[in-house]
């Protein structure tokens, strides 16, 4: 086993570092640990206006990635350590028993009393401290989670998806809301987050000769991936499962009914309802309009002037 | 030759899994070995490659459909 360290904590470069090592290292097992400023990840097929809070993201300035394996969507910041572990797969059975295994004892090594939980969460009493998804791709297995050490609790409950409305009928994987807890204030010894990361390190790669910087080759390499794709509309927005939005409620006092479809995150037969607006104009401009938050914006300025901010809250 | 492609059963519990994505479109060559389709299951995204060069000729199911193991996915023209 060896690592190869990211320095980053830019989300973009870090999930892109990953799939790079994931498809191009492919002699080697590799675990790696890494950190993102805040950010949300949602998983490979989940459709994103359904998971995220965009009101709440903008407010905090929080962007939105989506990620190569499966599962729900989880909350980054500094304060939580993400791991991967990238080895061999022979035939298709991947199984989180032999990745959670080994990551459950390096947690022990660090003295964190954490233990195995439904298929893939880790939890300390009843609570999560990890989230776990994979990928099996090309006869290699991405197994990777998270690790809340000491992150910001009210913000990740803040972007959860608890409460977002029904308004949206889509296929893809819906999100599992489960009550989470820091590692920190659990450990007998109480440690920074650098340390916790050496020490998980120490277990999972003892060999110093093995942990290793990353070449100019890796780091072109993950940038190139983090503008192509991760950075893409088409990526994180476009790769949304078909869905269809149907919503009413208040519009500057006004009752308002917000219909359309959306397929490879563009809309088709939008329908706006309500006497404060436009309706002819707003199914031209939103017809074929993509599911972007800056474009969206900008048609609700147009459409509905001082309520713009509230139409698009519930546009998205 | 046609050749229908099923779904491999992924592990010993796997009940099911949801067509995530399609990676070829009708039409296109692919080679032994390239990408087809993704199935998640569990929280796995499994990327399902080609076992044989040829044509993919029909997509059998759409995106988002849950599929059990043996379940027919696609069509293969090979030589």
């Amino acid at each position: 086993m060896i690592t190869i360290y990211s320095h980053s904590t830019d989300p973009y470069y870090n999930l892109a570092f990953e799939e790079y090592i994931f498809t191009a290292l492919r002699e080697e097992d590799v675990f790696l640990l890494w950190r993102n400023r805040p950010c949300v990840v949602v998983g490979s097929y989940q459709n994103i206006c359904r998971e995220v809070r965009f009101p709440a993201l903008r407010q905090r300035g929080v962007p939105v990635l989506r990620r190569i394996s499966g599962g729900g969507t989880v909350y980054h910041d500094p304060g939580n350590v993400n791991y991967s572990l990238i080895t061999r797969q022979e035939s298709g059975g991947a199984d989180y028993g032999p990745g959670l295994s080994l990551i459950l004892e390096a947690l022990g090594a660090a003295g964190v009393p954490a233990r195995r939980d439904r298929t893939s969460d880790l939890v300390i009493g009843t609570e999560k401290i990890s989230g776990n998804a994979q990928r099996v791709a090309g006869g290699r297995l991405l197994h990777h989670g998270t690790l809340l050490f000491d992150a910001d609790l009210e913000a990740l409950e803040e972007l959860s998806v608890r409460g977002k409305g029904g308004h949206i009928r889509s296929r893809g994987t819906p999100s599992v809301v489960r009550a989470v807890t820091n590692i920190r204030p659990h450990l007998a010894e109480d440690m920074t987050i650098e340390a916790f990361q050496e020490r998980l390190l120490d277990y999972m790669v003892p060999d110093a000769a093995c942990r290793l910087e990353p070449t100019a080759e890796h780091a072109a390499a993950a940038a190139r991936l983090a503008e192509e794709k991760y950075h893409s509309w088409e990526w994180t927005w476009g790769k949304t499962p078909a869905f269809t939005c149907h919503r009413s409620g208040i519009l500057g006092g006004e009752p308002v009914t917000i219909s359309y479809q959306a397929r490879k995150g563009v809309l088709s037969a939008p329908r706006i309802d309500s006497p404060l607006i436009d309706g002819g104009r707003a199914a031209a401009l939103l017809d074929g309009a993509r599911l972007d938050p800056a474009e969206l914006e900008d048609v609700c300025r147009i459409l509905a002037g001082e309520h713009a901010a509230a139409l698009w809250e519930m546009l998205l | 030759m046609e050749k229908q492609l099923s779904l491999p059963r992924l592990r010993a519990e796997m009940t099911s899994g949801v067509l995530c994505a399609w990676l070829k479109e009708e039409g296109e060559p692919v080679a032994a070995g390239e990408p087809l389709y993704e199935i998640e299951t569990d929280k796995v995204v499994n990327q399902i490659e080609a076992p044989e060069p040829g044509v993919l000729k029909k997509q059998l199911r759409e995106e988002g459909d849950e599929l059990t193991p043996g379940a027919p996915v696609a069509i293969l023209e090979t030589e």
